[in-house]
């Protein structure tokens, strides 16, 4: 996966470099002749003591090649650390400070990365005459804008960030913030950038070099192109062991570069492979499992003796469970307990680190596990309606909720455009809201009727089972009764089976008809949402309940 | 007796590409020592601003905020620093609060380092045990290998490092399990009868207000549209939001 192949091209890229970085540093042992000796006659072929051959002055190409790469790393390299080091400053500077300073630095960053980048430098390098620190200051001039851009993004999201919000409401200055919070939280992102300047910087160098301004007395690959060229080189045959050996190492050299770079970007990423480490407890439990016949007859959904295991943990223990046509069953259990698992073992939405190991889900009689891409797509809008967690998140913020619904109707099935703005009328009353609604955009709804909208993209194809997992988390109470009492109203009205999962018991209690407890992956209790909430059998489930806070009205306060 | 924390008719504008929005107008609050005050509304109401606000995370348009009868606008920066010592932020999310790159220690005693104050270890020891997670065990532990009630007590613990009058506490129930909530106000009320710290506790939940609040303020809209003892309030509302509230927790909490 990922982490392997981003791991194969560091290994590739850095041995590349090690080997080229000691070549650099060993020029002086390897290189078989003085760089400046005239040690052979001009234009010779190749031969066994020149494998390379020689230049117009006899001197001996391997040699120059070889001390090359010392000259065209350094300038690579000191270019993009000062480059790295001056964007770095000034993107954290500007997007920690924001404001005037913000506006002023970017502007000037926009300027900087509008120029033509090669006309520029050929500009610069001419104005101050040709040598190594002139290459060094025009690259590193040019190519700082992108980082302190990259840099600049990433503190602004950082300096969002609670942790950092907190530290500022603690009276947190920015001589304390900045170098103990800030930096250390963008220091990864600096790596991946300070590799890829590298890069751009010696494709740079090459070209200034080649463009004749570089330091004639210290030859990197992009002279010998240079003077390749200029001593007419392409007359004879010797052009072929003068132009391409260069050629090939910065090639080499700059696709080792951006190998690494990619494998730094790759790693700075947050990972989710740690989420499910840790095993999902014990089997104290195991022998309370109640579960449920596997008979299924019609159901809509039917998970029969379901295992899912993350890597070497087992996340769902042999679940059962079957909610019928017109049921609404909860499933409920704190997070890690394995419930959000059963949602996408369900709907075929397990992560890639997840594997069935036992047991199947049977969503309208077909087996979930045994179905194609194609097939569990087809599924997933015809037959299964989805409700996510976060209603925002769900819709598309630049087009109307019109268009999304009528999306998801044209998703399954062909029809005309009258024919679909009917459809979408439809949905949004069956959900309790005006068919004028179709025109707004998600930001002019509140939460409630977002979550409404998600439901009637949901309800798109005409679905037998609606799984919603946590549908009202981050609903404030007004807004989490009204969205409950909808999917309460459909179920009697379509007839849909539905699987709610929440972590909040007394939440889905008033609407569900069975509950059942998850803990630890493991089924630990189903029944009437009456008997659980007054009789729970399980000491689990008791807790559950107990631990509820519950509002104690006095007589007076139902008006 | 001069109240911790008095707001008198603070106003908060937010300015965006959609223009001036009102998010606070004309909000009169007051926390007493040792007072727990419950923070109620709903979503957009204005609650965490109220909170961000206080702790300088907002500028006010106009209006005062006042701890310990000072008026922070008042006060040199300098001042201002020392009087916000007094007072500390528990933000909702447990799991983005706390940075997540250093460990127990270094977390906790991140306030004392910003106020420079001394004998570090023993203020660190003392606020976790405070909320009852036993220092040797959590001290050098990262973010990421604690559950999410762990975290909103190390949350707490850092709050209460600086022994602060005040702690603001910004739903720090919300994204707990259903089971873990009520812990956290019981923590929430030991620390006010244990240790005096006055707490406002912005929350929607009414049960969660109702198990541990002296007296409720609602806010709706960015006003102040009633306020008064927790008891007074739910058996008597008198604003009609405040009603619609009481409402939908006892759909909510299947009680008659």
């Amino acid at each position: 996966m990922t982490g392997t192949r981003s791991r194969r091209f560091a290994t590739a890229g850095g041995v590349t470099l090690v080997l080229l970085i000691t070549v650099a540093l060993a020029a002086p042992l390897l290189a078989p002749y003085d760089p400046s000796a005239r040690v052979g006659t001009p234009f010779a072929s190749p031969s066994g003591a020149h494998p390379l051959g020689t230049n117009d002055i006899g001197q001996d190409l391997l040699t120059t090649l070889i001390f090359g790469a010392r000259i065209s790393l350094l300038v690579g390299i000191v270019a993009a650390l000062a480059a790295t080091l001056v964007g770095t400053s000034i993107g954290v500077v500007a997007g920690y400070a924001r404001g005037w300073v913000d506006a002023a630095v970017m502007r000037l960053v926009d300027v900087v990365l509008a120029l033509p980048v090669l006309p520029l430098t050929i500009v610069i390098g001419v104005f101050l005459g040709p040598g190594l620190s002139t290459q060094i200051l025009v690259i590193a001039s040019v190519i700082w804008a992108g980082t302190a851009r990259e840099l600049r993004a990433q503190v602004l999201s950082v300096r969002e960030h609670d942790h950092i919000q907190a530290l500022w409401a603690m009276g947190g200055r920015a001589g304390h913030v900045l170098p103990r919070h800030v930096l250390p939280a963008v220091a990864p992102l600096v790596v991946p950038q300070f590799v890829l300047a590298t890069k751009t910087a010696i494709l740079l160098e090459a070209s200034l070099a080649f463009l004749g301004l570089g330091d004639i007395t210290a030859k990197s690959w992009g002279t010998m192109l240079s003077l390749a060229q200029a001593r007419s080189a392409f007359l004879t045959d010797a052009w072929l062991w003068w132009v391409v050996p260069p050629g090939v190492a910065i090639a080499v050299t700059v696709l080792s570069f951006a190998l690494l770079a990619y494998a730094f970007e790759e790693r700075a990423r947050p990972s989710l492979a740690d989420r499910f480490g840790g095993s999902p407890g014990t089997a104290d439990l195991r022998s309370a499992v109640p579960g449920e016949p596997p008979t299924s007859g019609g159901d809509p959904l039917v998970i029969d003796e379901l295992t899912v295991a993350y890597r070497d943990a087992v996340a769902v223990d042999r679940m059962r469970l079957r909610v019928a046509p017109a049921e609404l069953v909860a499933l409920v259990g704190q997070s890690g307990s394995g419930k959000s698992t059963v949602a996408a073992a369900s709907t075929g939405l397990l992560p890639a680190a997840a594997r069935i190991t036992g047991g199947r889900v049977l969503v309208c009689g077909q087996d979930v596990a045994a179905l194609g891409p194609e097939q569990l797509r087809s599924l997933r809008g015809d037959r299964v309606g989805l409700i996510p967690q976060e209603a925002m998140s769900a819709l598309d913020p630049v087009r109307t909720i019109g268009d999304q619904i009528a999306e998801a109707v044209t998703a399954h099935r062909r029809m005309g455009r009258a024919a679909v703005r009917a459809r979408v009328g439809e949905l949004l009353s069956v959900v309790s809201l005006h068919p004028d609604r179709a025109r707004d955009y998600p930001h002019q709804l509140s939460g409630g009727m977002r979550q409404r909208v998600v439901i009637a993209i949901a309800l798109a194809a005409g679905p037998e089972l609606l799984i919603a997992d946590e549908p009202t988390s981050g609903l404030d109470v007004l807004v989490q009764a009204e969205v409950l009492d909808l999917l309460d109203g459909l179920r009697r009205r379509l007839r849909l089976a539905i699987l709610v999962v929440s972590h909040d018991l007394p939440v889905v209690e008033r609407i569900a008809d069975r509950i059942a407890v998850m803990h630890a992956g493991q089924l630990v209790e189903i029944g009437p949402a009456g008997r659980i909430r007054a009789e729970p059998d399980h000491p689990y489930t008791r807790r559950l309940v107990e631990a509820t806070p519950r509002l104690r009205l006095p007589e007076a306060a139902s008006r | 007796m001069t109240p911790v924390l008095a707001l008198r008719g603070l106003s908060v504008t937010f300015r965006g590409a959609g223009g001036r929005v009102p998010a606070l107008v004309d909000v009169d609050l007051e926390v007493a020592a040792g007072e727990m005050v419950g923070l109620v509304g709903g979503s957009g109401a204005g609650k965490s601003t109220v909170a961000r606000a206080i702790a300088g995370l907002e500028r006010p348009d106009s209006g005062t905020i006042a701890l310990d009868g000072a008026d922070l606008a008042t006060l040199s920066r300098r001042q201002q620093r020392d009087r916000r010592r007094q007072l500390h932020l528990v933000f909702q999310d447990p799991y983005t609060a706390l940075p997540p790159a250093m460990r127990v220690r270094r977390i906790v005693a991140e306030p004392l380092v910003i106020h420079g104050l001394a004998e570090r270890d023993r203020r660190v020891h003392d606020a976790l045990a405070a909320v009852h997670l036993p220092p040797e065990r959590y001290l050098s532990r990262y973010p990421h290998q604690l559950s999410g009630g762990e975290r909103q007590r190390v949350a707490f613990a850092r709050a209460l490092v600086t022994e602060p009058r005040l702690v603001l506490a910004d739903e720090p129930t919300q994204m707990l399990d259903a089971s873990l909530r009520a812990e956290l106000v019981d923590l929430m009320e030991e620390l006010r009868s244990g240790r005096g710290v006055a707490v406002l506790h912005i929350t929607h939940d009414l049960a969660l207000a109702q198990r541990s609040c002296d007296r409720l303020v609602v806010l709706r809209g960015g006003r102040v549209v009633e306020q008064g003892p927790t008891h007074a309030v739910l058996a008597r509302p008198a604003h009609p939001y405040t009603r619609a509230l009481i409402d939908a927790a006892r759909r909510l909490h299947h009680t008659a």
